[in-house]
Order: C-alpha cells, then sequence, then structure tokens
C-alpha cells in the first residue's frame, strides 16, 4: 500500500479540481477549469493503466468539449442592442463604428451587463420603424433611441427627464439594465408586444434589413 | 518513485491554487498551460518508472493535444475581448 502512495495523492486531485468546477460562477473560467479537470482526469486513468482512456479524455473531453463550448457561451451570452444609424454609412468603412450615442451610457450599460458575464453587441438599424420591427421579430433584445427621435409620443411623455430611452423585450434584463443605468442617463422600459401597423412597413419596406447587412 | 511523484504533484498544487484565485481570464489559461504540461510530463515520467510503451505514447499525444487545445481556446477568448 505504501508503494502506491502516489496514486492516492494524484487520485485525490480530481475531486478538488472537480470541486473548483463546480464553485466558479464566470462561465469563460469554468472553462478552463474544465479543461483543467481534464488534464487530470487524462492522468489519473493513465496511471490506472486505461491509456485508451485517458487519450479519449484528452482528446475529446478537454479539446473538442472546451473549444465548442466556448464558442457556445461567446454566441450566447450577449445583449443585442439596437440602435439608430447617425448618417447613411460609409461604403469605404467596412467595420461598423459605434454611431455617435451617449458614450456614459454604453460605458454604463457595459459595466452593467458585465457584472453577469454578458456582453453588449451594437446592431445599427436605419430608422425607428426597422428598429421597432426588428425588436417584434426578436433579433434583438434591447432598443435605445433618443427621446427626439422616438417614433410615439407617449414614449416621449415618459422619458421627459432623460435624453435616451433604452425599452428592453425580457424581464430579467430589464433588472439588470434598472440597476446598473443612472435615471439621469436613460429611462428604460419594458417593450410589450402589439401588433405592428401595416402602414408603418408599407412606406418603406426595406426599412426593416438591418443596414450593414446590405452593404456588398 | 513514490518521492519523484509526490514532489510532482506538489508542484501541480501551484498552477491549480493559481487558476483557483485569480481573477483574470489570461491568469487562468497560463495554470491551465502549466496544468496540462505537468500532468502529461507526469504520465511521462511513469510510463519510464513502470517501463510501459504504451502509457509513454499517450503521454506524448496528450502532452501535444493538450496545447492544441490551449491554442484554440485562446483564439476564441481573444476574439471575444474583440468584439
Amino acid at each position: 500500500m505504501s508503494e502506491d502512495f502516489y496514486i492516492v495523492v494524484i487520485a485525490v486531485l480530481l475531486p478538488l479540481t472537480a470541486g473548483m468546477l463546480v464553485a466558479q460562477r464566470n462561465p469563460y473560467h469554468a472553462l478552463v477549469i474544465r479543461g483543467i479537470v481534464g488534464a487530470v482526469a487524462a492522468l489519473v486513468y493513465a496511471l490506472f493503466g486505461a491509456a485508451d482512456v485517458a487519450l479519449t479524455e484528452a482528446l475529446v473531453g478537454t479539446m473538442l468539449s472546451i473549444t465548442l463550448y466556448a464558442i457556445a457561451v461567446r454566441s450566447s451570452m450577449s445583449l443585442r442592442l439596437g440602435l439608430l444609424a447617425a448618417a447613411p454609412c460609409d461604403p469605404d468603412e467596412p467595420t461598423p463604428e459605434e454611431p455617435p450615442l451617449a458614450q456614459p451610457l454604453l460605458k454604463a450599460l457595459r459595466r452593467a451587463l458585465s457584472r453577469h458575464y454578458l456582453r453588449l453587441e451594437i446592431v445599427p438599424y436605419a430608422s425607428p420603424e426597422a428598429l421597432q420591427f426588428a425588436l417584434e421579430k426578436k433579433e434583438i433584445h434591447a432598443t435605445c433611441i433618443a427621446v427626439t427621435e422616438a417614433l410615439t409620443p407617449a414614449t416621449a411623455q415618459s422619458a421627459a427627464s432623460a435624453p435616451y430611452h433604452l425599452s428592453v423585450r425580457l424581464p430579467r434584463l430589464l433588472e439588470i439594465v434598472q440597476n446598473g443605468v443612472p435615471p439621469t442617463l436613460a429611462s428604460v422600459s419594458l417593450y410589450r408586444s402589439r401588433q405592428m401597423t401595416t402602414a408603418n412597413l408599407s412606406d418603406s419596406p426595406d426599412a426593416r434589413h438591418n443596414i450593414w447587412e446590405n452593404q456588398p | 518513485m513514490n518521492g519523484i511523484l509526490i514532489a510532482m504533484t506538489l508542484a501541480l498544487l501551484i498552477p491549480i491554487y493559481e487558476a483557483w484565485q485569480d481573477e483574470d481570464i489570461w491568469q487562468t489559461m497560463l495554470a491551465f498551460a502549466s496544468i496540462a504540461t505537468k500532468t502529461s510530463i507526469m504520465i511521462l515520467v511513469v510510463s519510464v518508472l513502470r517501463d510501459d510503451w504504451m502509457i509513454g505514447l499517450v503521454g506524448v499525444l496528450i502532452l501535444s493535444v493538450g496545447n492544441a487545445s490551449l491554442m484554440l481556446l485562446a483564439h476564441v477568448l481573444r476574439r471575444m475581448n474583440e468584439l
């Protein structure tokens, strides 16, 4: 037994790292620690003589699964915020710059979201109608418009004190945004789905397309 | 054999502690790189001490695969920070 004492010491590492993985809250850190658990597990399997299991753990359990999960986490944990593009975009400039929205607002929003490990993804749209249509179609999670550009007078009235109005589609996201954005920067409200009037859309049939997608 | 492997296990505890307490994602990645290399070197040491070529071959493969997965994950995380 004393000859194989090292096996016991190494096998204890596996529950130790697994406990670290379970206790981790940040999903990206948890992915990296999953890689660590995979490495330790491969070591334990090799010590017990199961070379084929160790190789499978390293190839599939570590390499493939953490790469796929990294892509899945990266594409799912984000808030898509629709904005109005200020000017017709320049075809010479392929990378979309952020529209000249109030930078403090975006900074406050980013800080509030990063507390919950979310990213902020900016999606520019050409017109307020397109913005509202995208929110209705669940292409984006929230819209941010200046009060002067507001589509409905009710929105403009409710947001008289703040220069911007954020309308969020999901209650949980509304909670996060309300806690992070000070009321002097923007007013926040929950967007309730309603039937779009067809008159709005018939004016501009291309309005619902994202303007960046129309570029060559 | 016992002493060598227990010393290596103690050395392995250092990056595990680092991965546990650090907030920066790149520090965690460094700890992952260290652990992936250390565990595969331990597999190689065991294979030499036991004179088992099958485990040795698997140790070499795991050494290279661990670094490959580290590079893939690092690229995904770097692109996430750029967005």
